[in-house]
């Protein structure tokens, strides 16, 4: 019963979050897609940017939403065709092709500095356990060496 | 740790692999310099969609003739004041196997099909929406003018504002003769 409620919990929590995406990808508004895209010839986002071909886009952008174009059909007539104007436009990276090295890198690092730091945390750990698990006084003497101690000792102390 | 050893000499070998691309890929942008230096030097070779109709057009295709490549954008105040001139450059050479191109530079689509029905331009033009071949020639603002002779090189001059007097047609004949 609890699992049953868990996972209706977590489907009700899904749907929650992925609907304003979904009214999003159906609906884009002006200031979204001006602020995901970036003015072709400034380099700077194009809610940003002022260039003719910035107002341009923002033209283009505000026409197709009057249209009804979805968000995806938006970005996509302005990085193909009939605009052309290539990946440059986007303001991050997209999730396919060569520009997934561009995500897979920076996680890629994380993940191997984690997994180096947490190698190194679990050498030192067991060489200090290891180091631990001596005898208390030290390490055992060698009995003739240990013969040859108490013989000292006793011509001192005699 | 032998592993994580390998792993760490690929991430570093992956990643001069990429720096070398992307430096061999920026590569291009001398001929304009060149040019500008009197040197002759190949024309990079492209294939572009045009800016009214369908499909692509590639320079290859147009071989064996002197081809004026033209650097434009609709929201350019020069192009504007040399677009009568190179009209009637155009159709002046039409039939001496000159032919000009337009390249619309880093430009939507329709205020670039606007431009080219609001000034006449009778000559084909083609698309370079992210200004990738226009950063081959080397190309730093528009209006830039290229001549490209029949064997597909580029020879001086190189012009770089609306053409002054008899500039335009001194680099055409100069391409002829070439």
């Amino acid at each position: 019963m609890t699992r049953a409620a868990l996972v209706a919990v977590a489907a009700a929590l899904a749907l929650v979050a992925a609907a304003p995406a979904s009214a999003s990808e159906k609906h884009p508004t002006q200031s979204e897609l001006e602020a995901m895209l970036v003015c072709p010839s400034c380099h700077v986002p194009l809610d940003e940017s002022d260039s003719p071909v910035a107002q341009q886009m923002k033209a283009f952008i505000r026409k197709r939403i009057a249209e009804g174009a979805t968000r995806s059909q938006i970005v996509d007539e302005l990085v193909g065709p009939p605009n052309n104007l290539g990946d440059a436009v986007l303001g991050v990276p997209r999730t396919h092709g060569f520009d997934l090295i561009a995500w897979i890198l920076p996680l890629g690092g994380i993940a191997v500095g984690a997994v180096g730091i947490g190698a190194g945390a679990w050498r030192w750990s067991r060489r200090r356990a290891s180091t631990s698990l001596l005898p208390a006084g030290g390490p055992q003497l060698d009995p003739e060496l240990d013969r040859r101690v108490d013989e000292a000792l006793a011509h001192f102390d005699g | 740790m032998r592993a994580l050893r390998i792993i760490v000499a690929g991430c570093v070998l992956a990643l001069l692999g990429l720096l070398v691309w992307d430096v061999a890929h920026r590569s291009g942008g001398k001929v304009a310099r060149d040019v500008d230096k009197g040197e002759i030097v190949k024309a990079p070779a492209f294939s572009l969609p045009r800016t009214t109709g369908s499909g692509k057009l590639s320079l290859a295709s147009l071989r064996g003739k002197v081809v004026v490549v033209n650097f434009w954008a609709s929201d350019c105040v020069p192009c504007k004041q040399e677009q009568r001139q190179l009209n009637t450059v155009a159709a002046k050479y039409a039939d001496k196997g000159v032919v000009f191109l337009g390249i619309d530079e880093i430009d939507l689509n329709g205020p670039a099909r606007a431009y080219l029905r609001h000034y006449h331009v009778r000559y084909p033009s083609v698309s370079d929406g992210d200004g990738a071949i226009a950063g081959l020639f080397g190309v730093t603002g528009t209006p830039e003018t290229f001549f490209i002779d029949r064997r597909g090189q580029v020879v001086p001059p190189h012009i770089v504002a609306p053409p002054q007097g008899d500039a335009l047609e001194a680099g055409i004949r100069r391409a002829l003769n070439a």
